[in-house]
Protein backbone atom coordinates (compact mmCIF):
# COMPACT_ATOMS: atom_id res chain seq x y z
CA UNK A 1 0.00 0.00 0.00
CA UNK A 2 2.98 2.51 1.03
CA UNK A 3 4.06 1.78 -2.75
CA UNK A 4 0.97 2.47 -4.26
CA UNK A 5 0.74 5.87 -2.51
CA UNK A 6 4.45 6.63 -3.32
CA UNK A 7 3.85 6.05 -6.90
CA UNK A 8 0.85 7.86 -6.87
CA UNK A 9 2.48 11.00 -5.42
CA UNK A 10 5.07 10.69 -7.93
CA UNK A 11 2.54 10.78 -10.95
CA UNK A 12 0.67 13.23 -9.80
CA UNK A 13 3.66 15.70 -9.22
CA UNK A 14 5.23 14.11 -12.72
CA UNK A 15 1.41 14.90 -14.51
CA UNK A 16 1.05 18.07 -12.89
CA UNK A 17 0.78 20.95 -15.59
CA UNK A 18 1.64 25.02 -14.69
CA UNK A 19 -1.65 27.25 -15.08
CA UNK A 20 -1.15 28.67 -17.78
CA UNK A 21 -2.98 32.24 -18.49
CA UNK A 22 -4.66 31.69 -21.62
CA UNK A 23 -6.65 35.22 -21.26
CA UNK A 24 -5.40 38.39 -21.50
CA UNK A 25 -6.44 40.27 -18.22
CA UNK A 26 -7.86 43.90 -18.88
CA UNK A 27 -8.91 44.59 -15.30
CA UNK A 28 -5.90 47.11 -15.20
CA UNK A 29 -6.40 48.58 -18.69
CA UNK A 30 -10.09 49.29 -18.02
CA UNK A 31 -9.52 51.18 -14.34
CA UNK A 32 -7.09 52.84 -16.49
CA UNK A 33 -9.85 53.99 -18.92
CA UNK A 34 -12.06 54.46 -16.39
CA UNK A 35 -10.03 57.17 -14.66
CA UNK A 36 -9.30 58.89 -17.64
CA UNK A 37 -12.62 59.23 -18.60
CA UNK A 38 -13.48 60.91 -14.97
CA UNK A 39 -10.76 63.22 -15.64
CA UNK A 40 -11.96 64.23 -19.13
CA UNK A 41 -15.28 64.76 -17.92
CA UNK A 42 -14.14 66.94 -15.25
CA UNK A 43 -11.78 68.54 -17.18
CA UNK A 44 -14.20 69.50 -19.84
CA UNK A 45 -17.04 70.71 -17.07
CA UNK A 46 -14.53 73.10 -15.73
CA UNK A 47 -13.46 74.22 -18.80
CA UNK A 48 -15.07 76.33 -22.01
CA UNK A 49 -17.75 73.80 -21.90
CA UNK A 50 -19.88 74.86 -19.24
CA UNK A 51 -20.19 78.46 -20.49
CA UNK A 52 -23.69 78.76 -21.36
CA UNK A 53 -24.36 79.25 -25.54
CA UNK A 54 -27.78 80.02 -26.02
CA UNK A 55 -29.83 82.48 -27.95
CA UNK A 56 -29.62 84.75 -24.45
CA UNK A 57 -25.13 84.61 -25.09
CA UNK A 58 -23.43 83.35 -28.16
CA UNK A 59 -20.11 84.57 -27.65
CA UNK A 60 -18.02 86.23 -30.65
CA UNK A 61 -15.31 84.55 -33.04
CA UNK A 62 -12.05 85.72 -33.33
CA UNK A 63 -9.02 83.86 -35.16
CA UNK A 64 -7.01 83.68 -31.91
CA UNK A 65 -5.79 80.34 -30.80
CA UNK A 66 -4.22 81.29 -27.42
CA UNK A 67 -5.36 79.86 -24.66
CA UNK A 68 -8.02 81.36 -22.56
CA UNK A 69 -6.96 82.69 -19.32
CA UNK A 70 -9.29 81.60 -16.15
CA UNK A 71 -8.29 84.54 -13.42
CA UNK A 72 -11.01 86.98 -12.34
CA UNK A 73 -14.10 87.27 -11.60
CA UNK A 74 -16.48 86.15 -14.88
CA UNK A 75 -18.84 89.08 -15.67
CA UNK A 76 -21.59 87.62 -18.33
CA UNK A 77 -23.40 90.37 -20.51
CA UNK A 78 -26.20 88.28 -22.32
CA UNK A 79 -29.16 89.94 -24.18
CA UNK A 80 -31.60 89.95 -21.01
CA UNK A 81 -28.68 90.04 -17.71
CA UNK A 82 -25.36 91.32 -16.27
CA UNK A 83 -24.66 88.71 -14.34
CA UNK A 84 -21.77 88.71 -11.76
CA UNK A 85 -20.23 85.13 -9.86
CA UNK A 86 -23.86 83.86 -10.83
CA UNK A 87 -26.24 86.24 -10.15
CA UNK A 88 -27.91 88.40 -12.32
CA UNK A 89 -27.28 92.47 -10.92
CA UNK A 90 -28.91 94.23 -13.63
CA UNK A 91 -31.35 93.92 -16.82
CA UNK A 92 -30.25 94.51 -20.00
CA UNK A 93 -32.89 96.36 -21.82
CA UNK A 94 -35.03 95.66 -24.63
CA UNK A 95 -32.72 97.98 -27.16
CA UNK A 96 -29.35 98.21 -25.67
CA UNK A 97 -27.50 100.93 -28.13
CA UNK A 98 -28.14 103.54 -25.47
CA UNK A 99 -26.51 101.29 -22.62
CA UNK A 100 -28.19 100.00 -19.24
CA UNK A 101 -31.08 102.27 -18.26
CA UNK A 102 -30.68 105.85 -16.41
CA UNK A 103 -32.28 104.27 -13.15
CA UNK A 104 -29.17 102.13 -12.40
CA UNK A 105 -26.15 104.61 -13.53
CA UNK A 106 -24.92 106.97 -10.94
CA UNK A 107 -26.08 110.61 -12.18
CA UNK A 108 -28.49 109.37 -15.51
CA UNK A 109 -28.29 107.93 -18.57
CA UNK A 110 -25.03 109.71 -20.25
CA UNK A 111 -23.18 108.31 -17.50
CA UNK A 112 -21.07 105.22 -17.72
CA UNK A 113 -21.15 103.98 -14.09
CA UNK A 114 -23.76 101.13 -13.71
CA UNK A 115 -24.60 101.25 -9.96
CA UNK A 116 -25.52 97.92 -9.59
CA UNK A 117 -22.53 96.43 -11.12
CA UNK A 118 -20.30 97.83 -9.10
CA UNK A 119 -21.75 97.44 -5.86
CA UNK A 120 -21.76 93.28 -7.20
CA UNK A 121 -17.75 93.47 -7.99
CA UNK A 122 -16.66 95.48 -5.12
CA UNK A 123 -17.13 92.58 -2.28
CA UNK A 124 -15.56 90.51 -4.61
CA UNK A 125 -12.79 92.89 -5.29
CA UNK A 126 -12.28 93.13 -1.66
CA UNK A 127 -11.89 89.17 -1.52
CA UNK A 128 -8.97 89.09 -4.11
CA UNK A 129 -7.37 92.06 -2.69
CA UNK A 130 -6.52 89.69 0.15
CA UNK A 131 -5.74 86.78 -1.86
CA UNK A 132 -3.35 88.82 -4.20
CA UNK A 133 -1.46 90.22 -1.12
CA UNK A 134 -1.48 86.83 0.22
CA UNK A 135 -0.32 84.77 -2.90
CA UNK A 136 2.66 87.56 -3.25
CA UNK A 137 0.99 89.34 -6.36
CA UNK A 138 0.31 93.21 -6.78
CA UNK A 139 -3.31 93.99 -4.98
CA UNK A 140 -3.59 97.59 -6.54
CA UNK A 141 -5.86 95.63 -9.35
CA UNK A 142 -7.90 92.74 -10.17
CA UNK A 143 -8.39 90.83 -13.26
CA UNK A 144 -12.09 90.04 -15.06
CA UNK A 145 -13.23 87.57 -17.56
CA UNK A 146 -15.86 89.29 -20.02
CA UNK A 147 -17.90 86.94 -21.45
CA UNK A 148 -20.38 88.78 -23.59
CA UNK A 149 -23.09 87.78 -26.15
CA UNK A 150 -21.86 88.48 -29.82
CA UNK A 151 -24.71 91.27 -30.38
CA UNK A 152 -24.01 93.63 -27.75
CA UNK A 153 -23.73 96.90 -28.74
CA UNK A 154 -20.62 99.00 -28.49
CA UNK A 155 -21.68 101.27 -25.78
CA UNK A 156 -23.28 98.89 -23.12
CA UNK A 157 -19.70 96.97 -23.47
CA UNK A 158 -18.14 100.40 -22.63
CA UNK A 159 -20.69 100.88 -19.59
CA UNK A 160 -19.52 97.35 -18.12
CA UNK A 161 -15.85 98.07 -18.78
CA UNK A 162 -15.81 101.23 -17.33
CA UNK A 163 -17.57 100.45 -14.02
CA UNK A 164 -14.95 97.42 -14.13
CA UNK A 165 -12.39 100.19 -14.38
CA UNK A 166 -13.96 102.02 -11.85
CA UNK A 167 -14.05 98.75 -8.98
CA UNK A 168 -10.02 98.45 -9.50
CA UNK A 169 -10.64 96.05 -12.39
CA UNK A 170 -7.91 97.11 -14.70
CA UNK A 171 -7.24 93.85 -16.86
CA UNK A 172 -9.99 92.48 -18.60
CA UNK A 173 -9.64 89.11 -20.96
CA UNK A 174 -12.50 89.40 -23.18
CA UNK A 175 -13.30 85.30 -24.23
CA UNK A 176 -14.09 84.68 -27.13
CA UNK A 177 -14.80 81.40 -29.30
CA UNK A 178 -11.76 80.04 -31.47
CA UNK A 179 -12.37 79.20 -35.19
CA UNK A 180 -13.45 82.59 -36.84
CA UNK A 181 -11.84 82.63 -40.54
CA UNK A 182 -9.16 84.29 -41.26
CA UNK B 1 20.04 -7.09 3.21
CA UNK B 2 19.24 -5.35 7.25
CA UNK B 3 17.08 -2.16 6.36
CA UNK B 4 15.85 -2.81 2.92
CA UNK B 5 12.62 -2.84 2.09
CA UNK B 6 11.31 -5.66 -0.40
CA UNK B 7 9.92 -3.65 -2.96
CA UNK B 8 6.22 -4.01 -3.11
CA UNK B 9 5.34 -4.87 -6.77
CA UNK B 10 2.26 -3.25 -8.05
CA UNK B 11 -0.56 -5.33 -9.79
CA UNK B 12 -2.16 -3.78 -12.77
CA UNK B 13 -5.37 -2.49 -11.15
CA UNK B 14 -3.40 -0.64 -9.17
CA UNK B 15 -1.25 0.94 -12.33
CA UNK B 16 -4.38 1.92 -13.84
CA UNK B 17 -5.81 3.64 -10.85
CA UNK B 18 -2.96 5.40 -10.35
CA UNK B 19 -2.75 6.87 -14.10
CA UNK B 20 -6.38 7.64 -13.45
CA UNK B 21 -5.76 9.47 -10.11
CA UNK B 22 -2.79 11.31 -11.11
CA UNK B 23 -4.34 12.79 -14.76
CA UNK B 24 -4.72 16.50 -14.84
CA UNK B 25 -7.76 17.38 -13.77
CA UNK B 26 -10.17 19.55 -15.50
CA UNK B 27 -11.20 22.80 -13.45
CA UNK B 28 -14.51 22.39 -12.15
CA UNK B 29 -17.46 24.79 -12.84
CA UNK B 30 -16.48 28.47 -10.92
CA UNK B 31 -13.50 26.60 -9.78
CA UNK B 32 -11.65 27.95 -13.07
CA UNK B 33 -9.71 31.26 -12.91
CA UNK B 34 -12.33 32.83 -14.81
CA UNK B 35 -12.96 35.98 -17.25
CA UNK B 36 -14.26 38.81 -15.70
CA UNK B 37 -16.84 39.70 -17.80
CA UNK B 38 -16.57 43.02 -19.31
CA UNK B 39 -19.01 42.95 -22.04
CA UNK B 40 -21.80 45.13 -19.80
CA UNK B 41 -19.33 47.54 -18.68
CA UNK B 42 -17.91 48.21 -21.74
CA UNK B 43 -21.49 49.10 -22.90
CA UNK B 44 -21.80 51.23 -20.31
CA UNK B 45 -18.52 52.88 -20.99
CA UNK B 46 -19.71 53.75 -24.57
CA UNK B 47 -22.90 55.14 -23.80
CA UNK B 48 -21.24 56.99 -21.51
CA UNK B 49 -19.30 58.34 -24.52
CA UNK B 50 -21.29 58.57 -26.93
CA UNK B 51 -23.52 60.54 -24.69
CA UNK B 52 -20.69 62.69 -23.41
CA UNK B 53 -19.90 63.46 -27.36
CA UNK B 54 -23.41 63.96 -28.34
CA UNK B 55 -24.15 66.56 -25.49
CA UNK B 56 -21.08 68.32 -24.95
CA UNK B 57 -20.38 71.10 -27.05
CA UNK B 58 -16.95 71.23 -27.44
CA UNK B 59 -15.72 74.96 -27.60
CA UNK B 60 -12.55 75.88 -27.84
CA UNK B 61 -12.11 79.10 -26.29
CA UNK B 62 -9.58 82.25 -26.26
CA UNK B 63 -8.91 85.53 -24.14
CA UNK B 64 -7.97 89.08 -25.53
CA UNK B 65 -6.36 91.10 -22.56
CA UNK B 66 -7.23 94.65 -22.64
CA UNK B 67 -7.31 97.76 -20.19
CA UNK B 68 -10.10 99.74 -18.89
CA UNK B 69 -11.51 101.93 -21.98
CA UNK B 70 -9.64 105.70 -21.64
CA UNK B 71 -10.79 109.08 -22.57
CA UNK B 72 -8.57 110.68 -25.03
CA UNK B 73 -5.25 109.75 -26.43
CA UNK B 74 -3.47 106.44 -25.29
CA UNK B 75 -1.01 107.61 -22.54
CA UNK B 76 2.18 109.57 -21.69
CA UNK B 77 4.24 109.76 -24.51
CA UNK B 78 7.87 110.97 -25.22
CA UNK B 79 7.75 114.18 -27.10
CA UNK B 80 11.04 113.43 -29.23
CA UNK B 81 9.49 110.00 -30.38
CA UNK B 82 7.22 109.88 -33.24
CA UNK B 83 4.59 107.57 -33.13
CA UNK B 84 1.54 106.33 -35.87
CA UNK B 85 -0.66 106.82 -32.67
CA UNK B 86 -3.42 104.56 -34.46
CA UNK B 87 -7.42 105.08 -33.89
CA UNK B 88 -9.86 103.03 -35.28
CA UNK B 89 -13.41 104.15 -35.35
CA UNK B 90 -15.69 101.51 -36.13
CA UNK B 91 -19.28 103.42 -37.99
CA UNK B 92 -22.24 102.06 -39.84
CA UNK B 93 -20.45 102.80 -42.79
CA UNK B 94 -17.04 101.25 -42.80
CA UNK B 95 -13.93 102.25 -40.42
CA UNK B 96 -12.47 105.33 -39.86
CA UNK B 97 -8.23 105.77 -39.22
CA UNK B 98 -6.39 108.12 -37.45
CA UNK B 99 -2.89 108.09 -37.80
CA UNK B 100 -0.22 110.68 -36.33
CA UNK B 101 -2.99 113.08 -35.67
CA UNK B 102 -4.48 113.06 -38.57
CA UNK B 103 -7.64 111.64 -40.28
CA UNK B 104 -6.66 108.77 -43.02
CA UNK B 105 -8.66 109.08 -46.12
CA UNK B 106 -10.44 106.22 -48.41
CA UNK B 107 -7.85 103.91 -50.07
CA UNK B 108 -5.26 104.56 -46.93
CA UNK B 109 -2.66 106.45 -48.80
CA UNK B 110 -3.00 110.19 -47.68
CA UNK B 111 -4.38 112.25 -44.97
CA UNK B 112 -7.62 113.57 -45.92
CA UNK B 113 -11.48 113.55 -45.54
CA UNK B 114 -13.41 111.01 -45.54
CA UNK B 115 -13.46 106.71 -44.27
CA UNK B 116 -10.22 105.10 -44.82
CA UNK B 117 -12.01 101.72 -45.06
CA UNK B 118 -15.84 101.58 -46.32
CA UNK B 119 -18.21 98.32 -46.37
CA UNK B 120 -18.26 95.81 -49.38
CA UNK B 121 -20.75 93.99 -51.25
CA UNK B 122 -20.81 90.17 -49.46
CA UNK B 123 -22.96 87.32 -49.85
CA UNK B 124 -25.16 88.80 -46.90
CA UNK B 125 -25.17 92.32 -47.96
CA UNK B 126 -22.93 95.55 -47.29
CA UNK B 127 -20.06 93.96 -45.00
CA UNK B 128 -17.25 95.32 -43.06
CA UNK B 129 -13.87 95.07 -44.86
CA UNK B 130 -11.34 93.18 -42.36
CA UNK B 131 -8.95 92.57 -45.01
CA UNK B 132 -8.50 95.82 -46.35
CA UNK B 133 -8.15 97.27 -42.68
CA UNK B 134 -5.55 94.94 -42.14
CA UNK B 135 -3.97 95.78 -45.13
CA UNK B 136 -4.44 99.07 -44.49
CA UNK B 137 -2.66 98.85 -40.71
CA UNK B 138 -0.06 96.70 -42.34
CA UNK B 139 0.96 99.84 -44.77
CA UNK B 140 0.29 102.52 -41.85
CA UNK B 141 3.11 100.53 -39.71
CA UNK B 142 5.42 100.17 -42.43
CA UNK B 143 5.69 104.09 -42.94
CA UNK B 144 8.18 104.98 -40.88
CA UNK B 145 10.68 102.40 -39.03
CA UNK B 146 10.02 104.42 -35.96
CA UNK B 147 6.68 102.90 -35.79
CA UNK B 148 7.99 99.28 -36.06
CA UNK B 149 7.70 98.55 -32.29
CA UNK B 150 4.31 100.19 -31.58
CA UNK B 151 1.82 97.43 -30.99
CA UNK B 152 -1.06 99.48 -29.44
CA UNK B 153 -4.09 100.56 -31.29
CA UNK B 154 -7.35 102.74 -30.07
CA UNK B 155 -10.61 100.90 -31.08
CA UNK B 156 -13.74 103.27 -30.61
CA UNK B 157 -17.07 102.68 -32.35
CA UNK B 158 -20.24 103.79 -32.48
CA UNK B 159 -22.69 102.94 -29.66
CA UNK B 160 -24.83 100.59 -31.82
CA UNK B 161 -21.54 98.27 -33.05
CA UNK B 162 -21.92 95.11 -32.09
CA UNK B 163 -19.30 93.55 -29.91
CA UNK B 164 -18.21 90.36 -32.74
CA UNK B 165 -17.45 93.59 -34.87
CA UNK B 166 -15.34 95.00 -32.12
CA UNK B 167 -13.61 91.52 -31.74
CA UNK B 168 -13.40 91.15 -35.76
CA UNK B 169 -11.30 94.90 -36.10
CA UNK B 170 -9.41 93.30 -33.51
CA UNK B 171 -8.03 90.63 -35.23
CA UNK B 172 -7.48 92.23 -38.62
CA UNK B 173 -5.68 94.26 -36.33
CA UNK B 174 -3.19 92.22 -34.64
CA UNK B 175 -1.57 90.74 -37.44
CA UNK B 176 -0.87 90.96 -40.98
CA UNK B 177 -1.19 87.94 -43.65
CA UNK B 178 2.27 87.11 -43.02
CA UNK B 179 1.54 86.89 -39.38
CA UNK B 180 3.74 89.43 -38.76
CA UNK B 181 2.45 91.44 -35.60
CA UNK B 182 0.87 94.68 -36.64
CA UNK B 183 -1.30 96.61 -33.24
CA UNK B 184 -2.11 93.94 -30.72
CA UNK B 185 -2.88 96.22 -27.97
CA UNK B 186 -6.29 97.08 -27.55
CA UNK B 187 -7.31 100.09 -25.33
CA UNK B 188 -11.32 101.25 -26.31
CA UNK B 189 -11.85 104.22 -26.53
CA UNK B 190 -14.76 106.13 -25.08
CA UNK B 191 -17.38 107.24 -26.97
CA UNK B 192 -19.41 110.18 -25.75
Amino acid sequence: MATYKRELRKEIKRRAQEPEINFLNITAMLDMMTIILVFLLKSMSQSSANIPQSSDLTMPKSTLTTEASQEGVAVLVSKTNIVVDDSAVVPVPADPTHGIEGKYKRSGPNDLYIVPLANALQSWRERDRQIRAATGKDPSFSEAIIIADAGTPYRLLVEVLFTLGQAEFSRFHLMVLQGAKK
Amino acid sequence: MAGQQPQEKLNAAQRSKIRRLSAPKEPAEGEEAGELNVVPFLDIITNVMMFVLATVVTTFTATIDTMPPKAGGSGARAPTTPTLGLTVIIVPDGFSVKARGGNVATGCNETGPGLAVGKVNGPDGMEYDYKSLNACAKKLKNLSSDFKDETSVTVSANPNIPYQVVISTMDALRRDDQDEVLFPDVNFGLAR
